[in-house]
């Protein structure tokens, strides 16, 4: 039996890297899965490879109105769903904290962390009780890493969320879990202006454990277990999975 | 699922509990499991009970001629193994200023000393490529009244997991914590948690129950699966959502 055998999941951000991958896997274990992106034609492409089981929607996570148009969208095909996946975000510019304009400032947070919010705020009627809410998180959430300052921010902002609805939403027997990953090999740091032969590999091992960067199926594996019943004792947890990364050496 | 077809795995402390029911659950993928415990006829029992191709060894974890008979078996019988699970361990709770250096060394030598020379004695048998997966507590990151010594040896256990993820990456054997809340096992019996005491603990917990052996086993298969290749290092509470603090709401 597949582990999400009839649930109807939506996954925000969901036409490349750590989404994409997830919504894969969402489908193979037996899910219906909406795609949400930015991109029109990147959102569409990506369902259509993903197959029947997929849907694609346009929409920007940091605009309340997309979400608004996404909810009703999803309220009239399906009425409930059982998995939400709040997985879109960026990274924004990196570089030093006396940098940091409004503007960079404002994208960052209005995307990882205002979007979520309202996403998740709105999505809830459409939650089924007992369903399960995944937020993707960074191991950043947790560490200092220079030049990624409003990152670390809104991602730390992101798992207070997680563990808050994880006790606000009981009387729902909603389960609220976040992801908090090292390094993937995904876009997001391509987009970031990280040159892509230090994203494909070399550099960043060195610091991983396991050296290497994740592939982005290997989060999916993860969220799809939190998704699954297998995880019903699994509440307002913080996970992370990052080859080992975020154990601090000190001096070693 | 993940299949866990030709994997040996071992699980300390496997005759009840968390340990037989993920003994199970790792038998039902596909593996090949030995389970150790203190009392000869209980894991006889529960080797029966799990059926083939389950195993047995009878062996105290916290006494270290045990551990190395343990390891020296291992070796003979299989060569190498892929997981191990570390999950025997000993509560006893009562406050800090009433405990006897026997029971301080009783909790410690089971819960710490006991799975460090484990591991440190079945390591060369372990793998490259393999993991271990350790059971802690939520106490490890609490402060419960009660369970200092408790607290501190899983603490250390928590500690021991993190050093480990960071020493065997060479080997590429990826070691993992798992702080489960409070399970329904006979560790509960045998403490004699009352009922009125099971529905305080399940009010407590945001999920409202208390949580089955099957939770906690769910996660250490994953983890000890191929679907959980770039975890290492990492802490898995399994508690319900119990270890989010409330601060003062109720």
């Amino acid at each position: 039996m597949l582990s999400l055998e009839n649930k109807i999941a939506v996954v925000t951000g969901g036409n490349s890297g750590i989404g994409y991958a997830t919504a894969k896997d969402f489908i193979e274990q037996g899910a219906n899965v909406i795609i949400t992106g930015r991109n029109e034609a990147a959102i569409n492409n990506a369902a259509a490879t993903l197959g029947p089981q997929a849907e694609a929607f346009t929409a920007d996570q940091s605009i309340l109105a997309d979400t608004k148009k996404l909810t009703a969208f999803i309220h009239e095909r399906y009425k409930q769903i059982d998995i939400l996946f709040v997985n879109a975000g960026i990274t924004g510019k990196i570089g030093p904290f006396s940098e940091v304009t409004e503007e960079n400032f404002d994208e960052v947070m209005n995307i990882n962390t205002k979007g979520a919010f309202f996403t998740i705020q709105q999505f809830l009627p459409l939650i089924k009780d007992g369903g399960t809410i995944i937020l993707l998180s960074s191991v950043n959430a947790l560490s200092g890493m220079p030049g990624a300052i409003v990152y670390n921010a809104s991602k730390a902002a992101l798992n207070a969320f997680g563990r808050t609805l994880s006790r606000e939403l009981v009387s729902r027997r909603i389960r609220v879990n976040t992801v908090n990953p090292g390094p993937v090999k995904t876009d997001i740091l391509i987009k970031a202006g990280i040159p892509e032969e230090v994203v494909a590999g070399k550099d960043f091992a060195k610091s991983v454990p396991v050296g290497r960067s994740a592939e982005a199926s290997e989060i999916a594996k993860l969220v799809t277990f939190l998704a699954s019943d297998n995880a019903q004792f699994i509440n307002g947890a913080e996970y992370n999975i990052d080859g080992g990364l975020f154990v601090h050496p000190l001096l070693g | 699922m993940t299949s866990f077809k030709d994997k040996i795995v071992v699980i300390t402390g496997g005759n009840s509990g968390i340990g037989y029911t993920t003994a199970a659950s790792f038998l039902e993928k596909g593996a090949k499991v030995l389970i150790t415990g203190r009392n000869p006829g209980a894991v006889q029992q529960a080797v029966y009970a799990l059926g083939h191709p389950a195993e047995g060894f009878k062996a105290d974890q916290s006494d270290l001629k045990e551990v190395r008979r343990l390891a020296d078996y291992i070796q003979g019988r299989f060569g190498t193994i892929d997981s191990l699970f570390i999950n025997a361990g000993f509560a006893a709770v009562g406050p800090a200023d009433a405990l006897t250096e026997e029971e301080y060394d009783k909790i410690m030598n089971t819960n710490f000393k006991g799975a460090f020379f484990t591991i440190q004695y079945i390591l060369p048998y372990i793998k490259d490529g393999g993991s271990i997966t350790i059971l802690s507590a939520l106490n490890a990151n609490a402060g419960m009244p009660g369970t200092s010594a408790l607290s501190a040896s899983k603490a250390a256990l928590n500690s021991l997991a993190r050093t480990l993820a960071r020493e065997l990456a060479g080997r590429r054997i990826r070691v993992n914590v798992v702080n489960p809340g409070v399970i329904e096992t006979p560790l509960l019996d045998k403490a004699g948690l009352t009922e009125e005491a099971r529905r305080f603990i399940a009010d407590k917990t945001p999920v409202g129950r208390l949580g089955k052996p099957a939770d906690v086993a769910n996660l250490v298969t994953f983890l000890a699966s191929e679907n959980a290749g770039f975890i290492t290092g990492a802490e898995y509470n399994v508690d319900g959502g119990l270890f989010v603090h409330p601060l003062i709401a109720s």
